[in-house]
C-alpha cells in the first residue's frame, strides 16, 4: 500500500504501546526507579515544606473566622421562615435573614441608592448598619434592627451599633452566615422544632414586608472589619450552639 | 512496557537457553539482573499484600473516621482542631518515612506510599470540617481547588505520580463545580480571576510535574487533556458564537489546542540554534519525551471536533441565545489565550525550520502539512461562520470532508507502519462519520440497509487485510518520529 522504507533514524522516541518490540530500557528503567533507588535520595526537606503548606492551608481556612469569633462584638439577627419541606436535608440547614432580602433593604436609608446603582448581575459588597435592641437580656434575644445600607464601611458608627458586611448576589444578599452545620443525632429534633415554632398557632401570620418576630433567631459575632461568624441558634427559648 | 507475563516467560526461556548451552550464566546473570527475574515471586506476593494493606488501610480510615464523627460534637473546638491535625501530620509522617527507608521492604513501603495517598485524602477532609466548625458557607469548588494546590504540593516534594494524579482529579472536580454553577461573572472574588485561566494554571503546574516524576507518560496525558478541554470550556465558544466581534476567539478555541498539541515540544527555546546551522544531515534535533503522546491528543482533538461539528443542524441554528455575561469584550480576562497563541506560533516555526531538512514526502499521511491544514480551515471555518457570513452549507461539509480525510489518513497510517490502535482509531471514525450522516439526513431503508451492510463488510474485510499485511518488523523501527507522531 505504501512504500516501505525503513527509515534508520537515529530518534528512538517511545513509539506508541502497540510497536511490537518494546522500548524495554526506558520503561525497565521506570520501574526500577520508582519503586527502588529514588526514596533514598528524597531528603526529608522535600516532604515537611509541602506539608508544612499544606497545614498552612488547613489553618488558613478558619483563621479569620477564628479572629472574628474572638474579637466580635455579639448580636442577635432575626432569621425568616424557612420552607418545612426543605428542613431534613443534609448536615446544613439553611437559614435566611430579614436582610438577606433586597426588598426589605430598600426601605432603609442608603437602601435603594444602592440597589438603583448595582446591576443585578454583578457581586457587590455592602454594608448593613444594625443596633442593638432596646431590651437587652430577654430569652430569646431581642434581634437587632437594621437601620441603614452603605456601599462603604461606615465609620461613623454609634456604640451601639455595628456593621455587617455582606455580598449582593443580584438576588439576594449573602453574609456568610447562611449555611449552619448541626450534628446528625440533633438534627430532626431540631428541625421538629423550627417547623413548630413555625406553625405556632396564636403566632401573628407573617406577611411579606411586616417585621418578622418569633420563628427563630441567630446570634453572630461581627468584627470591626464587618465580618461575621455564627454562634448559636436559638428556636424559642431553646440555645442551640454547635 | 515489560509485562510481569513477559518477565516470567523470559525467565523460563533463559533458564532453557542456559541448559542448553546457548548463553552462559554471565549473560544469564546479565538478563537476570536487568528484567530483575529474581524478583518475580517476590512482587507478586507484594502486590497481594499491598491489597491487603490497601483494604486494611481504608477500613481504618473508616473506623477513624467515624468514631470522630461519633464524638465530634462533644469535643471542644481546639481540641477537635487538634485532633485534625495531629491525624494529618501523623499519617504523612508516618506515610513518608515508611515509604522512603527501602530497608523495611517493599511491603511496607507501598504501605507508606498509600499512608501518603491517604495523608492527601485527610487533608480535603481536615480542609472541610475546619470550615463547618465555623459554619462557613463558601462554595465548594474553593475547597477543591485549595486541596488539589496542597496535594501537587506534596507531589512535586515527593515525586509521586499517584498525588499528582490525585491532584489532578481534585482540579478538574473544582473546575467542573465551578463551570456548571454558573459563576463565571464573579468576578470579584479570586476565584472568579483564577478560574478562567486554569488552563494556563493547569498547564502550568501538570506539564513540569509529569517532567519531574521522571518522565510520566500518565501525568502528561492528563496534562494536555486538561489543557485542551479547560481551553475550549475556559472560553466557551458556543456561548459567545452569537457575538460577531468574537468570532476569532471562537476559531482559536477550536483550532489552538490541536495546532499547540501537535507542535509541543519542550525545545522551544532552542530554535536559534537549529535555524543556523546548515548542515546537510544534522544531527537529530533533541526529541521531547511526550510529543508522540501530544500529537495523538491533538488528533484526538480534531476526530471529537470534526464529528461533533459534522451535524449540520448545528450550524443551522447556531446554539443557545448568549446569556449577559458571556461576551463582555474583556479581552484581558483571556491572557492565556495570547500566551498560549505564542507558544504555538513558537512551536509551528520551529516544526517549519525542521522541515527544511527532511523529505516533503513523509511516510504518515497525518502530519505536519494535513495538521497545519486541519487547523487553518477548522479557524477559517469558524470564523468566517461566526464573524462574516452564516455557512449553513458549506460548513458541514468541509467539516465532514475533513473528518472523512482524517479518518481514512489514520487508517492509511496503520496499515503503513503497523500500529493497530491508529488504524481502528480512523475505522471507527469513519465507519462513525457514514452512520451518523446516513441517520442524519432523512435517507431511505434501502440506501441506509445497502450502508449499513457495506460498513459492515468493509470493516471485516480491513480487518482481515490488515492483521494479514500486519508488519512487525516495520514497527520495530521508530517512524522517523521528530517528523510524526503516532496518534
Amino acid at each position: 500500500m505504501t512504500s516501505n522504507t525503513p527509515l534508520n533514524s537515529p530518534n528512538s522516541e517511545p513509539e506508541s504501546p502497540q510497536s511490537f518490540v518494546p522500548e524495554v530500557v526506558p520503561e525497565v528503567e521506570q520501574e526500577n526507579q520508582s519503586s527502588k533507588p529514588l526514596p533514598r535520595r528524597i531528603p526529608s526537606w522535600r516532604f515537611w515544606v509541602p506539608l508544612l503548606f499544606q497545614s498552612a492551608l488547613i489553618v488558613a481556612i478558619p483563621a479569620q473566622d477564628a479572629y472574628t469569633s474572638i474579637t466580635g462584638t455579639p448580636i442577635t439577627l432575626q432569621t425568616v421562615p424557612v420552607d418545612p419541606y426543605d428542613l431534613l436535608r443534609g448536615y446544613s440547614q439553611t437559614l435566611n435573614y430579614t436582610i438577606s432580602r433586597p426588598d426589605d433593604l430598600k426601605k432603609l436609608p442608603g437602601g435603594k441608592e444602592f440597589f438603583d446603582t448595582h446591576p443585578s448581575y454583578e457581586r457587590a459588597s455592602l454594608y448593613v448598619v444594625l443596633e442593638a435592641p432596646q431590651s437587652a437580656n430577654t430569652t430569646p434575644p431581642t434581634p437587632w434592627k437594621p437601620v441603614r445600607v452603605s456601599a462603604k464601611r461606615p465609620t461613623d458608627l454609634a456604640p451601639d451599633q455595628v456593621a455587617l458586611r455582606g455580598e449582593y448576589t443580584g438576588w439576594q444578599v449573602i453574609y456568610g452566615l447562611e449555611t449552619y452545620y448541626m450534628p446528625e443525632d440533633q438534627r430532626n429534633q431540631l428541625n421538629a422544632e423550627i417547623n413548630q415554632a413555625q406553625r405556632q398557632p396564636g403566632q401573628p401570620q407573617q406577611r411579606p414586608g411586616q417585621p418578622q418576630r418569633q420563628a427563630f433567631v441567630v446570634d453572630v459575632k461581627v468584627d470591626a472589619h464587618g465580618n461575621s461568624v455564627p454562634v448559636s441558634l436559638w428556636v424559642r427559648d431553646r440555645n442551640y450552639r454547635f | 512496557m515489560v509485562t510481569e507475563n513477559f518477565r516470567r516467560q523470559l525467565r523460563q526461556e533463559a533458564e532453557k537457553w542456559w541448559q542448553d548451552g546457548l548463553i552462559d550464566a554471565s549473560l544469564y546473570q546479565r538478563l537476570s539482573d536487568r528484567y530483575h527475574l529474581e524478583e518475580i515471586e517476590a512482587s507478586a506476593s507484594n502486590r497481594f499484600v499491598t491489597i491487603l494493606l490497601s483494604l486494611g488501610g481504608i477500613l481504618l480510615g473508616l473506623g477513624v473516621i467515624t468514631f470522630v464523627a461519633a464524638n465530634w460534637q462533644e469535643w471542644s473546638r481546639e481540641f477537635r482542631v487538634f485532633l485534625l491535625i495531629s491525624l494529618f501530620v501523623g499519617v504523612n509522617v508516618a506515610g513518608f518515612y515508611l515509604w522512603r527507608k527501602p530497608a523495611i521492604g517493599r511491603g511496607l513501603q507501598r504501605l507508606g506510599h498509600g499512608l501518603l495517598l491517604t495523608g492527601a485524602l485527610i487533608l480535603g477532609a481536615n480542609m472541610a470540617l475546619m470550615s463547618q466548625m465555623f459554619h462557613q458557607s463558601g462554595e465548594v469548588f474553593e475547597l477543591y481547588f485549595i486541596w488539589g494546590l496542597g496535594v501537587v504540593a506534596m507531589a512535586y516534594g515527593l515525586r509521586l505520580v499517584s498525588l499528582g494524579v490525585l491532584a489532578w482529579i481534585l482540579l478538574f472536580i473544582g473546575y467542573w463545580m465551578w463551570w456548571f454553577s454558573g459563576s463565571f461573572a464573579q468576578m470579584s472574588s479570586w476565584i472568579g480571576m483564577v478560574m478562567p485561566n486554569m488552563a494556563l494554571i493547569a498547564s502550568l503546574v501538570f506539564v513540569p510535574l509529569a517532567y519531574w516524576c521522571r518522565r510520566s507518560r500518565v501525568l502528561f496525558c492528563l496534562s494536555g487533556i486538561a489543557f485542551a478541554t479547560l481551553f475550549v470550556f475556559g472560553i466557551k465558544p458556543l456561548s459567545i458564537w452569537q457575538y460577531r466581534e468574537a468570532g476569532w476567539l471562537v476559531a482559536i478555541a477550536f483550532a489552538l489546542p490541536p495546532a499547540l498539541l501537535w507542535a509541543y515540544d519542550s525545545h522551544l527555546w532552542q530554535l536559534s540554534r537549529e535555524s543556523g546551522s546548515r548542515v546537510v544531515s544534522p544531527v537529530p534535533a533533541p526529541v521531547d519525551p511526550f510529543s508522540a503522546i501530544a500529537r495523538s491528543l491533538s488528533v484526538w482533538f480534531f476526530s471529537f471536533l470534526f464529528y461533533l461539528f459534522s451535524f449540520h443542524w448545528l450550524w443551522d441554528r447556531g446554539f443557545f441565545s448568549p446569556s449577559s455575561d458571556a461576551w463582555s469584550g474583556q479581552l484581558w480576562r483571556h491572557l492565556d489565550v495570547f500566551l498560549f497563541l505564542v507558544l504555538t506560533l513558537l512551536g509551528w516555526l520551529r516544526l517549519s525550520y525542521r522541515l527544511r531538512y527532511l523529505s516533503l514526502f513523509q511516510e504518515k499521511s497525518v502530519n505536519n502539512g494535513a495538521i497545519a491544514i486541519f487547523t487553518i480551515l477548522t479557524a477559517a471555518i469558524f470564523f468566517w461562520h461566526t464573524s462574516v457570513q452564516p455557512l449553513p452549507v458549506i460548513a458541514p461539509f468541509l467539516v465532514n470532508l475533513m473528518l472523512f480525510l482524517l479518518a481514512i489518513a489514520l487508517i492509511r497510517d496503520g496499515l503503513a507502519l503497523g500500529t493497530r490502535r491508529t488504524f481502528w482509531g480512523g475505522m471507527s471514525l469513519l465507519v462513525l462519520g457514514i452512520l451518523s450522516r446516513m441517520l442524519e439526513y432523512d435517507t431511505a431503508l434501502l440506501l441506509k440497509a445497502f450502508v449499513f451492510i457495506l460498513c459492515g463488510v468493509g470493516v471485516i474485510v480491513a480487518g482481515l487485510y490488515f492483521e494479514r499485511n500486519l508488519k512487525p518488523a516495520k514497527s520495530a523501527l521508530p517512524a522517523n518520529s521528530s517528523q510524526e507522531g503516532t496518534p
